[in-house]
């Protein structure tokens, strides 16, 4: 009988999640499935998984080892999309590396439908991440914080971290994703870090600092004087700045 | 000349006005250099750069695109700026420069700076005001995003290199295509002096890569190049002169990008093409950037794809394809066979599906739908390519024949050129008569 085994929709939960089903498993028909999102089977065998830490890194190490960091890159951007079937795909994924010859050339045996999976949701993922590094706009704080809240299908937070962390080192700053309710929080001259469990103090965000409203005026009022009018065409500007991303930008 | 001058504006009018005034400059790009933050400032680049926002008109904002003054001593007769005009002049302090730039890029905003100038008193001094914002941008604030800034034509050449120290891109606008033109419509500014410059960001960059090779810290001069633009459509020019004098900048002067600026009539002037209501020639600008393109990266040359005898574009068809009916001796080539230069010439082609194609056929021999999952589009390339010695189709080999064809296929022309009516089309009608009807 088919065993799937379900966990936490988190990083943690789905690398433990793997951990039982290849350990004990991986030669049987085996499965993983995310708690809430699941449809049960008829003539399935469903497995409480118990999520640790250690199984989680044991893991990592595992696909780092054998199957070469692109393709670990690879896994775990897919792992942050929102697609209810990324942790089976990834799962399988890794059997099939099992076969081929070369492990660490996993990510280019295309034609098998799972691995083909994990490279798109991998792509979507980065190419997420990529329109937030353009998109994000923080705003200053009364505190001197630079808050910026955003709405991303995936998990981005990773992705754009070490970005930001370069580009500005010395300031204090907080991005906020309101769909899966994570901060990622840098202080100035420090390394990023995720914060979870956290709730945003709506009242606090909303107090900017003194200059904040000058600022967003002149920059609203730059990016309309900035157009062509003769050459206006709002067809374009919606395909190369999707409507979703606008609702947390300060132009729009 | 009647000219006010305002001491006492504030920063958001003075930001209207000076962004106003710069936005028909096309570039905004941020490519070309990549530099990490050093953890001592703000800002950092990368090499593809990174678009901000878009503007109504669907054009990217990258940079803080302003010009430090909108005064100006010259009359060119296209620039909304010229002397004649009865425009609200005024001018930004390098402070407020510094405080803008530095406001909006940490609110990820933007990518970095755009400046450029209008000509104050002379161009030395409107270059040593430049230098003067860009120094405290980068030495005082720190600032070590990108820069853009325009080395004006006829300035000291010291003060020149002391700018492109600071910069990251530097650009010398072309404005016109020709001596001639420029000497109608820019009656103040001539091509030695335009060339000067460019001249000498070239070479200073040739002796930067010396000097980086034996001191590896050495201070980067320009690092991402150079660029130039040119109107199009305020001139009688050809898009074969055009794009010859395009092609022998690249070649000569080893610029990273020509920019091609539709023309927008903002004045009425005697020696200007009349206001006609049918908005910039935005096809015409499409068609050059393609053939652009065809020039850089496809290894094809001006002559090759325009002439004396026929010296415009085919407004039906891009210019590759047209190239490729105008060549079908070379046509069909074998998928199997045919080297790398030979496949990106084939119209459906393109960089990426070339050099897939040369590594994919060593495992085995490529098939049609081999070539669908590369990338190939093979509505346009079928008429071009063989299989193993067989066409897709049974097809012809004959100009009117795939002509028809490709027409019935329909382009895909970007959304910056879909705005257009039918009625801009028919502006040039009159170059290829009786074509209008294929539409």
């Amino acid at each position: 009988m088919k065993q799937v085994y379900i966990c936490h929709d988190t990083i943690t939960g789905i690398f433990s999640a793997i951990y039982d089903a290849w350990k004990e498993n991986r030669d049987g028909d085996s499965g993983i499935a995310l708690r809430g999102v699941i449809i049960p089977q008829l003539f399935c065998e469903y497995i409480e998984v118990e999520e640790t830490v250690q199984k989680s890194v044991a893991v990592e190490r595992l696909i780092k080892k054998n199957l070469g960091y692109n393709a670990y890159w690879d896994l775990y951007h897919a792992l942050l999309s929102d697609d209810c079937e990324r942790a089976d795909a990834v799962y399988h994924t890794m059997l099939e590396a099992r076969k081929v010859k070369d492990s660490k050339k996993i990510m280019e045996h295309l034609s098998n439908p799972h691995v083909a999976k994990v490279f798109e949701l991998s792509r979507k993922v980065a190419n997420e991440a990529h329109f937030f590094t353009e998109f994000i706009r923080f705003r200053e704080l009364e505190n001197g914080v630079m808050l910026s809240e955003i709405t991303p299908k995936g998990q981005v937070l990773t992705c754009i971290a070490d970005h930001f962390t370069n580009r500005f080192p010395l300031e204090h700053w907080m991005v906020y994703d309101k769909t899966h309710r994570v901060f990622l929080v840098h202080q100035a001259k420090k390394n990023w870090v995720l914060v979870q469990g956290e709730i945003l103090d709506t009242e606090a965000a909303g107090r900017i600092s003194e200059t904040e409203e000058e600022f967003a005026e002149l920059w609203k009022g730059f990016c309309k004087s900035i157009s062509i009018e003769e050459r206006e065409n709002l067809n374009l500007q919606r395909n190369h700045l999707p409507i979703r991303f606008r609702q947390n930008m300060t132009e729009f | 000349m009647a000219e006010i001058i305002q001491e006492q504006m504030g920063i958001y009018d003075k930001l209207q006005i000076l962004s106003d005034a710069a936005k028909y400059d096309v570039a905004c790009t941020s490519s070309g250099v990549d530099r990490q933050g050093d953890g001592t400032g703000m800002g950092n680049c990368q090499k593809a750069g990174i678009c901000h926002s878009f503007s109504a008109d669907g054009r990217c904002i990258s940079l803080l695109k302003i010009l430090f003054t909108n005064e100006c001593i010259y009359d060119c007769k296209y620039c909304v700026n010229r002397s004649s005009n009865d425009v609200v002049r005024t001018s930004f302090t390098p402070d407020e420069i510094c405080t803008l730039t530095m406001e909006f890029y940490r609110r990820n905003y933007i990518e970095g700076l755009f400046l450029s100038s209008g000509i104050l008193k002379s161009p030395n001094y409107t270059m040593e005001l430049i230098y003067a914002a860009l120094y405290k941008l980068r030495h005082e604030c720190n600032f070590q995003g990108y820069i853009h800034v325009k080395a004006i034509p006829g300035a000291a050449q010291e003060l020149i290199q002391r700018v492109g120290f600071l910069a990251d891109r530097m650009s010398v606008n072309l404005e016109l295509p020709t001596a001639e033109s420029l000497r109608l419509l820019a009656p103040h500014k001539n091509r030695k002096n335009i060339l000067a410059p460019m001249r000498l960001v070239q070479q200073k960059m040739e002796d930067n890569k010396q000097e980086i090779v034996l001191y590896k810290n050495a201070p980067r001069f320009v690092p991402a190049g150079q660029s130039t633009q040119m109107i199009i459509g305020a001139t009688p020019e050809t898009d074969y002169q055009i794009l010859s004098v395009a092609e022998s900048l690249y070649k000569k002067f080893e610029l990273k990008r020509v920019f091609y600026s539709a023309f927008v009539a903002v004045n009425e002037d005697s020696a200007l093409p009349a206001r006609t209501g049918e908005g910039p020639p935005l096809l015409r600008e499409h068609r050059l950037y393609q053939a652009d393109w065809l020039l850089r990266f496809y290894r094809f040359e001006a002559g090759e794809l325009l002439n004396e005898k026929s010296p415009n574009f085919n407004i039906f068809l891009d210019p590759k394809c047209d190239w490729a009916l105008k060549h079908l001796e070379y046509f069909p080539v074998e998928v199997n066979r045919a080297d790398y230069n030979t496949l990106l010439r084939v119209p459906g082609i393109g960089c990426k599906s070339a050099s897939r194609i040369v590594k994919a056929r060593r495992m085995g021999t490529l098939q049609f739908e081999d070539l669908k999952k590369m990338g190939v589009v093979l509505k346009r390339a079928l008429y071009f390519l063989t299989c193993n010695g067989k066409m897709m189709y049974r097809t012809k080999i004959e100009e009117d024949y795939i002509m028809r064809n490709l027409l019935n296929t329909k382009e895909k022309l970007p959304d910056s050129v879909l705005g257009m009516t039918f009625k801009q089309l028919s502006l040039f009608d009159d170059m290829t008569p009786g074509q209008a009807i294929l539409r």
